[in-house]
């Protein structure tokens, strides 16, 4: 990481006398053209501030959707300062350039990256407010700064006994210039880095004082729900806004542009309103899809095209041409719900030419745009206030409840509330896209000797733009905001990051093979998609370490040593399979009727291996135990660690054995938890978490738990019972 | 239609129909939000309350069916600022992550221990089946409720 401290380094008087220092997270010196085009400098991103009666707030860029980050960002500013975590209170930030994610030019919170992003400018400010407060007692008490320490909130006197809290030395410290690098403490004197353990949002959690966006609650606020198109795309043609209109409690009932709103003085009350609504739909231009067409069309696609290459190594054409063996096989994953336990929401107050929204969301500047969009205000008339989350899981990257929220206030005199049903929640989503994989191996006596994978499918970004591109450029006029989402697909890989959501953790692979071919063949059946926890990972996990695992047994080996053989040149891979591999006990004996699967995958740069135990029980898949072994880098709180993991787990476990959305001439089919079901704590494996001891950046642990507990949990299965599932759900009886 | 309704140990009179869920009642009317809203159809547990010392879901529990009853929200679990056992051992253990199913869990967890003072796991595991995680606090919800258990047995020991 090159790190100009200095330019980035801003010291004010805030409000009251308190000290506030606003500083950025600079960016690393190796990243990617396109990430820091223009001056090089990195602007101010996050905001800390000291008040003279010893009050401390962290104004947190990053959203807590349960990952972590109100716990994990504040203990690397207190490790710095000097103060127990607990004594920092986290805020959660507002819209501002200064809290964009640097990798993303977005206020955004998703792809695991909130510490890897964080790790070294927060500690930083820490130091550097730490150093400021020093040089202030110093000056005070006519010594030397380098004499004095800081600890628990005071700065103490080279005798050691004197000390001054920090709060009367604010108003000093502000004046304080540093120059030069402050330097960071060494690892060996961290008192929180790698030791916090508890979390500082578990008693507002487990006292229901915690605030999400469904609980926000103002003056004469009025309630609305939102009857959109069964078939994604259908237009409002009319409806009997009349007879609704006189129903009890109803306010409002509007056409907004995604579907018809009832407005009603209670939520239940607009919920019966609802049930009276009849609306006539233009189906013209509407999705038609039935389920079994999704991957017909695919197969369809990936005959015609053979897909624009991502990896290509070696000459695969002809080692597969002269292989002993050439080993094929199909695989396929359906789209899934995100199912956040909290469904959509959003609460906005329009007065006077301003807006005020209270929303659960990952991403408040696209948030706004989708604000400034359906009304007729600028984006900087619309304020996001960020609430906590309950569940983000990448469904919140994507506004369309704020847009409807922004679109009923825009038109009535009170604040108002749109709650979306589960069965809305469902039906309304936009899913991890359904995905087709060919895959082709050669093996000569054992050895594998090339991989060549095809994915097929649409990505993400083409969702995304609509308010991502407006939201880097706010200033631009509206009627140019659909442009610029079109000009971010053009402009992909050259403006805008290329968009890796269909290939990642296919081309990545790490197996040393001397002939690899990667492609991606580019099909889009229309039907809304978005990232969704651990994103490709989560499709080419399950293909890449299934045929690995086909690999392995065609060639007559060991499914962990098969792996590992190839990964001479990987040790991080190496050490988490072996860990994994021992955790799970690989080479014991296995109890009757049950039967273990391995997998590997580094997601979002952390290495994850994990063994699962799994049998069949009364016709049921039944998973009894998941070994896991992770390496993250420098662990900050290794409670998270332990919980993303197997949180992780427990979220590959659900998609494995249970998701499947499926359509129905373009309706989706499924609604609320008896057809889109959930792990149960009585489906609990036992999981087992180990963490790699690392001195590495820090990298993000909220979805690289996800990735190979699918295909490990495929691969028991077929250990089994010698039948290979190639499509997921897995089935007991397949 | 007028309702008599005690909720925390405190009557409230509400003019309110009397189909409208336990659920809406508490949150919208009495100011209660602790307890969430997450399928509306009694599937996953996040509204999970006491109805007269009976876990009930109030999604689908219309309002009169708690006329004249008595109702414990996750507000007035604990007496006054002291915490009920199993929100300190939620805090001790870390439980919640996005903490969103977290009031249901505690409140189905309080009602088992009421009923039942020292479950084996299996009990545990039976009584908190029907709350949704959808985070994956499973294990240390499991982990908290018997430590709770475990307290409660140390200290009846030394009585």
């Amino acid at each position: 990481m090159a790190v100009n401290r200095r330019d980035f380094l801003k010291v004010g008087a805030g409000a009251s006398g308190s000290l506030v220092l606003s500083l950025s997270l600079p960016g690393c010196a190796g990243l990617p053209t396109g990430y820091e085009e223009g001056t090089g400098e990195w602007r101010p991103d996050a905001w800390l501030e000291i008040t003279r009666d010893d009050r401390i707030y962290f104004t947190l860029a990053r959203v807590e959707m349960g990952q972590g980050t109100y716990t994990g960002l504040t203990t690397l500013i207190a490790e710095e300062l000097e103060v127990a975590p607990e004594a920092i209170k986290p805020r959660f930030a507002p819209v501002a350039d200064e809290y964009k994610n640097p990798l993303y030019k977005l206020q955004l919170t998703g792809g695991s990256t909130s510490l890897a992003t964080s790790w070294e400018p927060l500690r930083t400010a820490g130091a550097e407010a730490r150093e400021m407060l020093v040089r202030a007692a110093a000056g005070v008490w006519r010594v030397n700064a380098a004499e004095c320490s800081a600890s628990d909130g005071r700065v103490i006197h080279p005798n050691g006994i004197d000390s001054m809290r920090y709060g009367q030395l604010v108003e000093l410290a502000s004046k304080e210039i540093l120059r030069g690098d402050v330097a960071l403490k060494p690892a060996a004197e961290w008192k929180y880095i790698g030791k916090q353990n508890r979390r500082l949002d578990a008693r507002a959690k487990s006292t229901g004082k915690a605030v999400y966006g469904i609980d926000v609650s103002l003056p004469d606020m009025a309630y609305a729900v939102v009857t959109r198109s069964p078939r994604y795309g259908g237009k409002v043609q009319s409806f009997n806004g009349d007879e609704v209109r006189a129903m009890p409690g109803v306010l409002e009932v509007m056409e907004i542009d995604r579907g018809v709103a009832i407005v009603a003085d209670r939520y239940w009350r607009a919920r019966k309103a609802q049930d009276a609504l009849k609306v006539q739909w233009d189906f013209s231009g509407a999705l038609g899809l039935s389920a079994p067409e999704v991957f017909e069309t695919y197969r369809k696609a990936a005959d015609e095209d053979a897909g624009e290459s991502e990896r290509s190594e070696g000459d695969i054409e002809s080692v597969l041409a002269n292989a002993d063996t050439v080993v094929e096989a199909e695989y396929s994953q359906p789209y899934l719900a995100h199912a956040t336990l909290e469904p959509m929401n959003a609460t906005a107050w329009y007065r006077k030419d301003h807006m005020e929204i209270w929303a659960p969301t990952q991403a408040p500047d696209l948030g706004r745009i989708a604000a400034a969009r359906v009304t007729d205000l600028a984006p900087d008339e619309v304020t996001i206030n960020t609430t906590f989350l309950g569940g983000g899981f990448g469904r919140r990257l994507t506004q369309d409840y704020i847009e409807e929220a922004a679109a009923v206030a825009f038109r009535i005199d009170q604040p108002v509330k749109v709650i979306w049903s589960r069965e809305e929640d469902t039906r309304h989503d936009l899913y991890r896209p359904a995905m087709l994989h060919r895959m082709k191996a050669g093996l000569n006596n054992g050895e594998l000797s090339g991989w060549d994978h095809q994915i097929v499918g649409p990505q993400i970004l083409n969702w995304y733009v609509r308010n991502a591109g407006p939201a880097q450029f706010p200033w631009t006029p509206k009627f140019l905001y659909d442009t610029l989402g079109k000009v971010g697909v053009w402009a992909e890989g050259i403006a805008t990051p290329k968009d890796i959501s269909a290939i990642e953790g296919a081309i990545e692979y790490p197996y040393q093979v001397a002939n690899i071919d990667i492609r991606h063949t580019h099909i889009d059946p229309g039907v809304p998609i978005t990232w969704w926890r651990s994103v490709g990972y989560s499709h080419n996990g399950f293909a890449v370490e299934t045929f690995m695992d086909e690999l392995a047994h065609e060639a007559g080996q060991d499914a962990y040593r098969f792996r590992r053989r190839l990964l001479e040149n990987e040790p991080r891979h190496r050490e988490v399979l072996d860990r994994a591999a021992r955790l799970g006990g690989w080479d014991t004996p296995v109890p009757e009727g049950r039967a273990r699967g391995i997998a590997l995958m580094r997601s979002f740069g952390t290495y994850v291996a994990q063994v699962v135990e799994a049998g069949l029980e009364d016709g049921s898949i039944r998973v009894y135990k998941v070994a896991a072994a992770v390496d993250c880098g420098q662990v900050v709180n290794p409670a998270i660690v332990v919980d993303q993991i197997e949180g992780g787990i427990l979220f590959g476990l659900t998609a494995a054995l249970y998701g499947e959305i499926t359509l129905e001439q373009g309706e989706v089919q499924q609604s609320n938890f008896h057809d889109y079901p959930l792990l149960r704590q009585y489906e609990r494996p036992e999981v087992e978490v180990e963490i790699v001891d690392s001195t590495e950046t820090p990298t993000g642990v909220g979805e690289p738990g996800v990735p190979p507990v699918i295909p490990a949990l495929g691969n028991a299965l077929f250990a089994l019972t010698g039948k290979r599932q190639r499509t997921l759900p897995l089935k007991a009886d397949a | 239609m007028a309702l008599r309704l005690t909720v925390n140990g405190q009557t409230h009179s509400l003019d309110i129909e009397a189909d409208t869920p336990l659920l809406w009642v508490l949150r919208d009317e009495l100011g209660l939000p602790g307890t969430k809203f997450g399928c509306g159809a009694g599937l996953c547990g996040a509204c999970t309350v006491h109805l007269n010392g009976q876990p009930v879901r109030s999604c689908s529990t219309p309002v009169e069916m708690a006329a004249e009853g008595e109702v414990i929200t996750i507000e007035g679990l604990g007496r006054g600022d002291r915490l009920h056992a199993l929100q300190q051992a939620w805090i001790d253990h870390g439980v919640p992550q996005c903490g969103y199913c977290q009031s249901g869990q505690i409140m189905s967890a309080a009602h088992l221990l009421s009923t039942n003072p020292s479950p084996g796991r299996d009990e545990i595991v039976a009584a908190m089946t029907g709350n949704l995680c959808r985070c994956g606090t499973y294990s240390r919800i499991i982990a908290a409720v018997e430590s709770v258990v475990a307290g409660e047995k140390a200290a009846q020991g030394e009585a």
